[in-house]
């Protein structure tokens, strides 16, 4: 077995976005019945979101300077270029939006939330804008993997037959 | 007649409303500069050797602006004189709109 460190920055950096989008949904979950006693579960999972953000970035933005280079050129050479194209192109410019908000989402938490609606409804919409643009992360994440594993497919397959 | 004056409802703070606009200005330049760079080669150069690559500088300049501007904007309290609605609504339109416009950019372009 071979695990390398490419590897393991791929998979904290899943990692940490899907705990980091798990935590904006704990958020939301917590502000629907939020009182003073629970404001301090709420301000944690904020905290714990925006945190495993910012290792998601760290840790992406690393492999994606330092290893994806390889990855993008099976990717255009192989049946799905589209997988970079759009949903790579997309995916690491659309992080940066998901990022500021989960940065943005500790600092909502500080209002005295179970007293003001307009800061109630800030924080489920900003943990809820954490949910959505982190799915469509995930999502344009298992294209992008499945546009090098279709690319390799196709390689092994051309080998064969030779 | 009805004798009491209804309190006002309670506003976000100034940190917390400044730090909102500054968020939603900052998705929204973040996908015009993903647009401007992919379109102007010698931007993504230039970004690329600030910081060895242009996405790292893009990176960078996100967190500044959304730092400064929310710095700015809490010590003036501009954004603390919009609606808290419309800031909300504004950081929603914000995220709908940078996000569709970057699939929209990459899908076209």
């Amino acid at each position: 077995m071979h695990i390398s460190n490419s590897d393991v920055l791929l998979m904290a950096h899943a990692a940490a976005g899907v705990t980091g989008g798990l935590a904006a949904l704990w958020v939301f979950v917590e502000v629907l019945n939020v009182r003073p006693a629970n404001m301090g579960r709420v301000q944690a999972a904020a905290l714990l979101s925006a945190v495993c953000m910012a290792a998601a970035w760290i840790s992406g933005g690393y492999w994606y300077v330092h290893f994806y280079p390889a990855e993008r050129a099976l990717i255009l050479k192989g049946p799905w270029p589209f997988a970079h194209t759009l949903f790579m192109e997309t995916k690491e410019h659309l992080f940066f939006i998901t990022a500021i908000l989960a940065f943005l989402l500790p600092l909502t938490t500080r209002e005295e939330l179970s007293a003001n609606p307009a800061a109630r409804k800030l924080v489920l919409s900003t943990a809820a804008l954490i949910v959505i643009t982190g799915l469509a992360l995930e999502g344009a994440g298992a294209i992008i993997d499945h546009g090098v594993k279709v690319a390799l497919l196709q390689n092994a397959f051309t080998r064969a037959q030779q | 007649m009805n004798s009491t004056i209804p309190s006002e409802a309670p506003k976000l703070t100034a940190a917390t409303s400044g730090f909102v606009l500054a968020a939603s200005i900052t998705v929204l330049l973040n996908t015009a500069l993903a647009c401007v760079k992919d379109a102007y080669v010698p931007l993504k150069s230039f970004m690329r050797s600030l910081a060895g690559h242009d996405w790292t500088t893009q990176g960078l300049i996100d967190l500044l602006l959304f730092v400064g501007l929310g710095f700015i904007f809490m010590r003036t309290g501009v954004a603390e004189k919009i609606n808290s609605n419309r800031l909300i609504g504004g950081l929603i339109a914000a995220v709908a709109i940078a996000g569709l416009g970057l699939a929209l950019w990459y899908a076209v372009f």
